[in-house]
Parts: C-alpha cells; structure tokens; sequence
C-alpha cells in the first residue's frame, strides 16, 4: 500500500471516530452524575499508583491506563 | 453546614493528579481562593506465602490547588521490603548452595524446594512532582518529575500530557509521553550474562553499573455516551533500552537424562553446589497495549470494568480484566468488591534450566515473572466519610499467581517436579484523605 | 467575550421567560414583573452545585449584584440541577444576594443554546445581548466586570 492512500484511510478513520463520538453524549448541563468522585474514571489515583506497583513487580505488564475525559466538563 | 466536595480528575502517566475541593463551613464573603491542601494517605501491607517477600509501606498525595484548575500534586512513597524471592534454579531431590550476590558467602537451600534468595532489607523511596493546568478553554496541559531510589537502584523519570475536549466536552483526547532514566548498582556488581556462579569473594565476572532507559507513551480518547455512562480508549507504547536483566537471578545447567543440576566439583572454597549460569535477556523491549473501561452509575453503584491487551517483541502476551462494583451502604459509606484476572504467556526466552550438552540460547531466564501464569485478585474495600468531610478507607486483597511450564520447556526427567513458585500474596490497605 | 449568537430581541426574551418560566417549578415568588427588568442590564448565567467553577463564581456575582444594583444591574442565576435539594444545599452554603431561578429538564438553557457550565449572557437595557462567557475564571473577573459596566453605560 502506498503511502498517500494510507494517509487518507488514517485521516478518515479520525474523522468517523471524531464524527461517530460527535452525536454520544450529554448536554453541559447533564453532567451532575459524570462530576460525581466515584464516577472519574481514576476515582482514587493513590490506590491504582499503588496497585500499578504491586502488579509491575510481580507481573509482565504495567500501564496502559490513566488520563482524562469524563468529569464535569466545567470551565 | 456541611463541606462540599467535587472532583474533576485528569491524569497523567506517571502518577494521578486529582483536584478535590472542598471549602470551609463559613459564609464565604470573598472565596475566591482555594488555599488549602488536600492528603490521600495510605498504609499498605504485602505478604507473600512460604516465608517470601512481605512489604510495609506508607504512601502520600498532597494535592494543592491554585484558582482556575491550577494543581500541584507530590506524592511520596516509602517502602520497606523484607523476605525471599525465587533465584531461578531448577528444584531437584537434593540440597543446592549459592553463593549470595554480594559474593561474601553462601546459602543452603533444602532439597525439593524451589529455591529461594533473601532479598536485603531494603527500603525504597520514592517521590514525584507535577502540575497541571488549562491551555485556552478546551485544553489541558501537565507536566511531572519522579524519581526512586533504592539501595541498587536509582529511577529519575519525566512526564508531559496534553489534553483537548471535543463535542461540547464530552469526547477528550489526549496524548502522554514518560521518559525515564534509570541506574543500577547491584550488590556485588552487575554480573556478565550467562557466566557462572563463582565462589565466594571471587567477582571477576562482575560489571559496573548499568542504565536503563525507557520510553512511554500514551494516546486516549475518552467519551460520554450517556449521563451514567463514560468509556475510555488507550493505545500505550514503552520502548526499554539497556540492562534489563534481573542481576540476582539464575538458570540451571542441568543433565539431559536426569533433568538435574550439574554438581560443581569442590575446591574447598566456599562455592555453589551446581553449576548456575547469571540470567541474560535481550537489551531492548518494545511493549504495544491497548486498555478500554467503562463507568457505569446504576443508581448509586457504580461499575468499572477495564481490559488491558499487551504484546510486546519478548514474545509475552497479556490479558487483564478488572472489575470494581461500588456499592454504597449509607449516605456516608460504601463497598466495593473488586475482582481481576491476569493472564500472560511466557516469554521467548523463558528457560526453567538449560540442557549442559546443548549450545546456549544467547537469551534465557528463569524469572518466574516472565513465565506463563495466571493470577485472580479478589478484594474489599470499604469507605466510610465522616461528619467533617474526610474519609477513611480499609481493603483487604488476595493475589493468587499458578504458573505452568510447558512441556517442551521441561529436560530429562522433570516432569511431576514442583518447577513454577506458585504464589499466594495478601494486600492490605488503610487509607485517609483529609483536607487542610 | 465573542456576542452571542443567536441575538435576543427584548420581546422574545420577555416572551422566552413568561414561556418557559410558567411552565417550569418556580421557587417561591419569584414572579417575573416583564415591566420591572425594561432599562436594566440583565445577566442571565446558568450554574448548578455541582459545578466547581459555579462555586467560584457565587462570591463575585454576590458583589456585582450589589455594587451595581442602583445602577441598574440584575443578576438571575439559572440553576440546573435536576435534584432541588442539591440546589438548596448548595444555596446554603453560598447564599445568593441576587434572583434565583429554576431550570431543571434544560429547556431554557437549550434555548440559550448553553455549550459550557457556567455560561453567562448580558443583556442591555433594550433586551440586546451584547456579551457572553463561558466557564468563569477567577482570574478574569475583571474582564467580565467590564462587560457589565459597558452595558450599563451604554
């Protein structure tokens, strides 16, 4: 595969998923329960960088998760 | 008057920032200021089954907030770390002596047994600093420093990510990247790869010190479907580089009939028993994983379930499930049962010994951590928040790891031997988080 | 602070409020006199308790409201939870010193066409909106109290 068709299909695929993505979700004002502690999707980092620990000492694998989005959107 | 609380977390790679606010009971006449820290505070136990590692540590956030989503956040870790680990010889029907990494004497361990290595006491200290902040409306940025350090070892590391909200903020992308810098020192000095284990005081097949580099990084999409529903999407890369052997651990040269280790004639020195050859793995490891979780609100509980894919240029492949389901007992407390499978395939390299007539593979280990296993957690926790606001936390975990080797791993007669060190490890954790 | 688009005439923003606000759960008596708001500088801004910055922002609309007062100044303040306890624990703990309304199925946010939390629209002494802003940093208060003082002196 050449590499200008490739580009094209990875600019599309970002333009679906960015599309797709663009009719989920709520409005501004609906979001008292994403705000919520327990509804972020790291609730308690302390415990998970605790946990990463204990797994990355006794297993193959670490990482892969911990960023942003959800929440309350403020701002 | 009761205090508020609100939480809306961002993190980063290396370690979470969380921005938690609460403000005073008085009538607020110009609070506009948020000029107090928030702790997360844990004490942590770890214990291992058959007398092998058992861990105590206290580990500590203390997040301070600036006006306008500006937060610094440090964390501190202190370790102390007692107990044996599994060298990576091959058990057999007889005792086996090695010499100690310091190279200053030997130790016996009794026949069948896997045989297992005193880790020093060792305490490890680690420490991280970050910050992070809005870009324009729709961007956030952070930044963060880290470093550990341990009798052998030395970790100085560096963090940036950089966030942006689509769709009315409910789909956000964001990007990561982790530089670390690691040095190693082992007790003894860094042994070559796949010599012997020599007698006592002899270290001439010993290096200096080793680095590692490694390099991370993270790209993710989080989206809210709905208002009791958000999903994330990682796709992760870590580039390792350097000196990536454990320097304590072992492979056994053993007899291609009887699948036994080959005795060392005696010199009268202090020395080991058999012949042991100093593990070597490949200088470099690119890791891909792909991780997905969803939050669910169900009325009050919530689900979160998350799945990790990993594969990397080892020959290692990893899947982990992780379910949380909080359950809230009261206005003021919770439970939380928490449940996670792992399993990994082996690496390529993996080796429970090594046939002493065959040429030697240029890598192999007997790390049972790179070995093929599976492993359930199964925990609680439970919460509860006092009258001013902070909260306490206890939970109580069980880790259970069974290993198994594959049949064309086994030589001569090992089969029906007890080769993979099991193991069976208790967590327990008390937290408090409280403002200032 | 970009304008605002849509624009609102005076008429259909009286109309808007008698619409919806007959309509929705009004609070006490809070009775919307259309006479009394003509030749004042409304700030309609939309918040609810679980939004931090809405926190933020309660202290300084308390003083705007009451330096501005005389001048002419009202503040309204939307509230969007769809809960009235959180509003009024909330209210509580950060009394308002300016009208209070209720919003909670989002239809006049909707009309307002909110995209942030909070969102606050200005409007001049002819029913116009001449300003908005979305989200309230601490550090712009400034800024937002010169786009009320403008509309007043307009």
């Amino acid at each position: 595969m050449t590499t200008k068709p490739l580009r094209q299909i990875c600019v599309m695929s970002a333009a679906i998923i960015l599309g797709a993505c663009s009719s989920l979700g709520v409005e501004p004002w609906e979001r008292d329960i994403l705000a919520k502690e327990e509804m972020q999707l790291i609730a308690d980092p302390l415990e998970v960088s605790i946990d990463e620990h204990i797994y990355f000492s006794k297993e193959a694998s670490s990482g892969g998760r911990g960023f942003g989005g959800g929440g309350c959107g403020c701002n | 008057m009761s205090k508020q609380k609100e939480s809306c977390i961002r993190a980063t790679l290396a370690s979470a920032t969380c921005a938690l606010l609460g403000t005073t009971s008085l009538t607020p006449v110009n609070a506009q200021e948020e000029p107090h820290w928030e702790f997360d505070t844990a004490l942590l136990y770890y214990g291992e089954n058959d007398d092998r590692v058992e861990d105590i540590s206290f580990n500590a956030l203390a997040i301070r907030n600036f006006v306008d989503d500006r937060i610094l956040t440090l964390s501190l870790g202190v370790d102390s770390l007692t107990g044996a680990t599994p060298i990576g010889a091959m058990p057999f029907d007889g005792p086996q002596t090695f010499t100690s990494p310091s190279g200053l004497q030997v130790k016996t361990r009794p026949a069948t047994e896997i045989p297992l290595d005193d880790t020093f006491l060792d305490t490890r200290y680690a420490l991280s600093a970050s910050w992070q902040q809005p870009w324009g409306r729709l961007n956030t940025f952070s930044a963060g420093v880290s470093a550990s350090k341990e009798y052998d070892y030395l970790h100085l590391g560096a963090n940036f990510k950089l966030s942006r909200d689509f769709n009315q903020r409910n789909t956000t992308v964001s990007i990561g990247a982790a530089f670390a810098s690691d040095e190693l020192d082992p007790v003894g000095g860094a042994p070559m790869p796949l010599t012997q284990m020599l007698e006592v005081g002899n270290l001439s097949n010993r290096m200096g010190e080793q680095d590692k580099d490694v390099l991370d990084l993270v790209m993710g999409v989080s989206q809210v479907i709905n208002r009791n529903l958000v999903v994330q999407l990682n796709y992760s890369f870590s580039s390792a580089d350097g000196y990536l052997n454990d320097p304590y651990k072992i492979v056994s040269l053993v007899d291609p009939i009887t699948g036994d280790p080959i005795p060392l004639p005696p010199t009268g020195a202090e020395q080991p028993s058999h012949q042991y050859l100093f593990e070597s793995r490949p200088d470099e490891r690119t890791k891909h994983s792909i991780y997905g979780q969803a939050k669910y609100y169900m009325n009050g509980k919530v689900l979160d379930a998350s799945y990790r894919y990993m594969t990397d240029d080892w020959e290692i492949d990893s899947h982990t499930v992780d379910l949380r389901y909080r359950w809230p007992l009261s206005d003021r407390s919770y439970l939380e049962p928490h449940f996670r499978y792992y399993s990994q395939s082996h690496a390529e390299f993996y080796r429970t010994s090594l046939d002493n007539t065959a040429p030697l593979p240029v890598y192999a280990s007997a790390d049972y951590r790179l070995g093929e296993f599976d492993a359930i957690t199964f925990g609680v926790k439970y919460g509860w928040k006092t009258e001013s606001g902070n909260e306490w936390s206890a939970r109580v975990e069980l880790y259970s790891a069974d290993g198994s080797v594959p049949t064309n791993l086994l030589i001569g007669d090992q089969a029906g031997r007890e080769i993979y060190p099991d193991l069976d490890a208790i967590i327990a954790q008390f937290s408090y988080h409280f403002d200032w | 602070m970009r304008l605002g688009i849509p624009k609102f005439r005076w008429r259909v923003f009286a109309v808007t409020f008698i619409v919806f606000f007959g309509l929705t759960n009004v609070r006490g008596a809070d009775q919307i006199d259309i006479a009394s708001y003509e030749g004042k500088v409304v700030v309609v801004d939309f918040w609810a308790s679980w939004c931090l910055p809405c926190r933020r922002s309660f202290p300084w609309m308390n003083e705007m409201q009451s330096k501005y007062a005389d001048d002419g100044l009202v503040i309204i303040g939307v509230n969007m939870d769809t809960e009235l306890s959180a509003a009024q624990s909330f209210l509580g703990d950060y009394p308002a010193e300016f009208t209070i309304m209720y919003d909670p199925a989002g239809d006049l946010a909707r009309k307002f066409d909110v995209i942030a939390m909070p969102s606050s629209y200005v409007f001049d002494r002819d029913g116009e909106q001449v300003a908005q802003h979305l989200g309230f940093k601490v550090r712009q208060q400034d800024e937002y109290e010169a786009l009320i003082i403008e509309a007043l002196n307009r």
